[in-house]
């Protein structure tokens, strides 16, 4: 082999190869080169083991982002690909992306309330406007509160009060609950004669050429804004990020710079999972804009951490009113489509043309009725969006499934709407569509879960669907044991396959008890959907005195 | 889990990477990183993978096709001030035209702007302009232009709605300038005033048809042989309650335009209405949009020139007849369009119904002496915005293909 054809070849895939190869590493050995599992599996963290601090900023031009998503398809072009940066039980490490919150780790009602939220919020006086802002749609400037602090601060647009803002707390905090990191956001009540202008402030209007920001500049901004009765105005204040700004991450590939981003993007669970978390919340602006990344620095090495920025293009509302009617439902742009209903003169009419909308100015059009998760769309779709399999939106149905009403409803009150009956209405549409994304993914593949060991043999499990009351319970299950040998991923059977009737079983009398060994347990249906008949793989190491689980395979 | 699988090892491996290249290229990867096996665990294997890449680390390199794009965008479209490409017209009838423009701002919401177009059938226009907006609190525009028009080769077919259809030719030139303003009295309200020097020659059309001066005499082309100058005035009022003028899908328009020539041959008048509807269904799915327009001069007495009579014909008016089809002192016409949105973003197909009719005297416009075309079209537009109209339109006098930078109406 020419070793100029080689280096070609690994080039060419050099990000996404160095990924997978990672991603195998945090999953799975390889069958015959060394053990299955290592001492330290499954992770619960994703290691950032090497200094970052060189990344340099970058800013994606969202015309091109937009253009890549919609026309083009990046980053891997391998079909069906499990996700890379699962750990040896299927499951998300923490990392510089994500925290296991809801779902993983107890989560009470006053946590999810109080979401991303350290601080009071901004001081109540010395609010100086630093920059008015110069991007987007939604009215804002940047201002510094009496204690120094940044903050970015935008209002709801004229003629539709407490919309963008109530959406930008709510989301804020069921993203953070979901795992994500976030900013600090704050309804906050802004009194322009009470705002004054750093003189170090800039403004870049019209003409391209930078100069002092005016009183005239904060005014324009506020007459784009809705106004309260009595001169103030509701706006979100969000609280700059700590460490240095980078930039957005895109949903395809890693960033080459960054020595720690060795999964690519599109291979990220967490990303994946946006589909189903996308859709809960109409979150239809997935865009790298919405996204940053700072640098900041973990045991005296620069680590870049990834934010969810911007959700606040959730719900029913745009920053500038009500959603298009087809917003959820189909992208930008879509050719077959497309073609079709132009020469089919508008047929068949498309579902965002009948669904019902509550009748919410607050929440806007966003409605669980008619919602099919499986159908939703953002705006343009990212790579991660369309490389999640059934086992990601399972993943990602379990998080959303483990939202109770309570706190659903007590979320939707963070957003202050004055009216109550708006809080209470978004909550209903997020139950519905929660109960929705539980139909659609839960019994999707075989939903066994929560597979554990005693050290006296007895295996116990649980029905994802079936405890979400999604699905009935098959009326058997199938075990199966097996000794595993981790270091050549050879299994050998271990007695009968049993079937039980509920979801427990006893080990066959033969199960090895020395410390280090391995078993094997499949279980899977014996009836019920089809999927369910795949058994899910379960393995367990032996310690001294347990067993403990260190591997879970299901198939998608 | 999926198992990994080594076949792709020695000589074999560039040939199955070829095959199988995602799988094998994780293998190889894998086997390249063989001592990562010498790892005692997870955290070490996935440590040495980050080594590895922190040996090469760069910034990224946007490929060559992302690199032109953004030049283009950002020097051509989002830089306020510099050199931007230009499409749209000259004169109707002008057919496709390109042209170039430099852009400087010397304040905050206040350029000057030179412009140059050229069209395929040598339509030309050059263009000093100087745009401010968003004065009184973002109420007032005020915009100030002078240039040179020239349209080389102008069908007229004479007068009236019977008119035939051989067509003489003349070429006309306009020299102008002029400012008007805007001002938002109220939300959607729009009043609009403004006063240009327009000083017109008409000379020999340099296309195949005939000259005007061997078929009309002035009494059949108004004001014939004549190089009239005007102060030309206008006033309008008009209530838009549209999204936005370069495309809608619902609103309407309602406005009336006072004109007053000053000069020239004589003083004339001019009064035009437009009523514009859009009308939703389910959910603009599909929409239905009616427009009705007039055009009249007021009196019976002043000569009018021929080239600045009411108009019906062309791309903007009566799409399956020529441009400047049909001329008089009067004029009125009716549009249904019935559109359906295959895509909300980019694209509207429409079926259209095109009537007017041209006379001497406004009483004269009968409803059973319209002339009519239908046709169908298709519209790239963008959401404030029309940049490609294509349209094929039928009439009595056969088949026409519109293309067309700007919305229908």
């Amino acid at each position: 082999m020419r070793p100029s054809t080689l280096r070609r070849i690994t080039h060419a895939a050099a990000i996404g190869l160095a990924g997978a190869a990672v991603a195998t590493l945090l999953a799975a050995g390889p069958r015959g080169a060394g053990p299955r599992f290592f001492h330290d599996d499954p992770l619960t963290r994703e290691p950032d083991t090497q200094d970052a601090s060189k990344v340099k900023p970058w800013d994606i031009d969202l015309t091109i982002d937009l253009a890549t998503n919609l026309f083009s398809r990046p980053g891997d072009k391998t079909a069906d690909v499990r996700a890379q940066n699962v750990n040896t039980i299927d499951e998300v490490p923490d990392s510089s992306w994500f925290t296991n919150r809801i779902g993983a780790r107890p989560l009470s009602i006053e946590d999810a309330v109080r979401g991303p939220l350290r601080s009071d919020g901004p001081s109540p006086d010395g609010w100086t406007v630093t920059h008015a802002k110069e991007a987007g749609f939604s009215p804002g400037f940047t201002m510094q509160d009496g204690a120094g602090v940044t903050w970015f601060v935008s209002f709801d647009p004229r003629g539709f009060p407490e919309a963008a803002t109530g959406a930008v707390v709510v989301a804020n905090k069921i993203f953070w609950a979901l795992g994500y990191h976030q900013v600090e956001n704050r309804l906050i009540t802004v009194r322009p004669d009470r705002l004054a202008i750093s003189g170090k402030a800039t403004f870049r209007p019209p003409s391209g050429v930078r100069r002092p920001l005016r009183r005239g500049d904060i005014d324009a901004v506020f007459a784009r804004a809705h106004r309260n009765a009595d001169g103030t105005y509701r706006a979100v204040a969000g609280r700059a990020i700590p460490g240095k700004v980078l930039g957005g991450f895109r949903y395809h590939g890693t960033r080459p710079d960054d020595p720690n981003d060795v999964v690519p993007h599109e291979h990220r669970r967490e990303l994946r999972a946006l589909k189903v978390f996308g859709a809960w919340t109409n979150l239809v602006d997935m865009k790298a804009g919405n996204t940053l990344d700072t640098l900041i620095e973990v045991d005296g090495r620069g680590v870049v951490r990834h934010y969810l920025q911007d959700v606040g293009s959730t719900f029913g509302s745009s920053a500038i009113g009500a959603r298009d009617y087809d917003e959820g439902y189909d992208y930008l742009y879509q050719g077959r489509p497309l073609a079709k209903r132009a020469l089919l003169f508008g047929f068949p009419l498309p579902v965002w043309a009948t669904v019902p909308y509550p009748d919410e100015r607050a929440i806007g059009r966003f409605e669980g009725k008619v919602f099919d998760p499986t159908r939703w769309k953002p705006r343009a779709p990212t790579a991660a969006f369309l490389r999640a399999r059934p086992d990601d939106t399972f993943w990602a149905a379990r998080r959303v499934a483990a939202f109770p009403d309570a706190m659903i409803q007590a979320i939707a009150r963070t957003g202050e709407f004055s009216d109550p009956r708006a809080a209470d209405a978004l909550a209903a549409v997020l139950m519905q569509r929660r109960d929705a994304i539980a139909r659609a993914y839960l019994p999707a593949v075989n939903p066994v879960v929560d597979v554990a060991l005693s050290p006296e043999g007895a295996l116990t499990f649980a029905n994802a669907a079936v405890d979400a009351k999604v699905a009935a319970a098959p009326a058997s299950y199938a075990v199966e044991w097996a000794r595993f040998d981790n270091a050549t991923g050879e299994s050998t059977p271990i007695g009968q396959r049993t079937v039980v009737t509920a979801p427990r079983a006893a080990a066959p009398d033969r199960l090895p008890t020395t410390a280090g060994a391995y078993v094997k347990v499949l279980i899977g249906a014996v009836d019920g959907p089809r999927a369910w008949t795949t058994p899910v793989a379960a393995y367990f190491r032996r310690t001294a005195s347990a067993w403990t689980l260190v591997g879970l395979e299901r198939q998608p | 889990m999926p198992q990994v699988d080594f076949v792709c090892m020695g000589s074999s491996l560039v040939r199955r990477c070829r095959s199988a290249a995602p799988i094998c290229l994780v293998a190889a990867a894998l086997s390249v990183a063989a001592p990562a096996w010498s790892q005692t665990s997870r955290t070490d294997a996935v440590a040495e993978r980050q080594a590895e890449k922190a040996k090469d680390l760069k910034p990224r390199m946007p490929p060559g096709a992302e690199r032109a794009f953004k030049w283009v965008k950002d020097e051509l479209i989002d830089e306020p001030s510099g050199l931007y490409p230009l499409f749209g017209s000259v004169y109707s009838g002008g057919g496709f035209t390109l042209g170039a423009g430099y852009r400087r701002y010397y304040g905050d919401n206040t350029h000057w702007d030179a412009k140059v177009l050229q069209s395929i059938r040598n339509y030309r226009l050059l263009e000093l302009s100087t745009d401010s907006w968003n004065h009184a609190g973002g109420r007032l525009d005020v915009h100030a232009r002078a240039g040179w028009r020239d349209a080389p080769d102008v069908p007229f077919y004479g007068l009236g709605i019977d008119s035939p259809r051989t067509a003489a030719g003349f070429g006309v030139t306009q020299a102008y300038g002029g400012a008007d303003a805007v001002w938002r009295a109220l939300p959607n309200v729009r009043l609009q005033g403004g006063l240009t020097y327009e000083d017109y020659s008409v000379a020999e059309q340099s296309g195949s048809r005939p000259s005007i001066d061997s078929l009309f005499t002035p009494l059949t082309a108004p004001a014939l042989g004549l190089d009239p100058a005007y102060w030309h005035g206008t006033a309008s009022v008009g209530y838009d309650w549209r999204p936005a003028a370069g495309y809608a899908r619902s609103g309407g328009l309602y406005q009336v335009r006072y004109h007053r020539y000053a000069g020239g041959v004589d003083d004339f008048d001019r009064v035009e209405g437009e009523v514009v509807q859009h009308v939703p269904l389910v959910r603009q799915n599909w929409v239905l949009s009616l427009r009705g327009q007039t055009d009249a001069i007021l009196g019976d007495t002043a000569v009018v020139p021929y080239y600045l009579l009411p108009s019906l014909g062309g791309g903007d008016t009566l799409r399956g007849f020529s441009s400047w089809r049909f001329r008089d002192r009067n004029a009125a016409l009716a549009t249904a369009e019935l559109r359906w949105i295959p895509n909300r973003n980019i694209v509207d197909v429409a079926l259209f119904y095109d009537a007017g009719m041209v006379a001497p005297e406004f009483g004269d416009l009968t409803l059973r002496r319209f002339k009519s075309d239908a046709g169908i079209g298709v519209r790239f537009h963008g959401p404030a915005a029309t940049p490609l109209r294509i349209e094929l339109a039928k009439s009595r006098e056969g088949l026409h293909l519109v293309f067309a930078g700007s919305a229908a109406f």
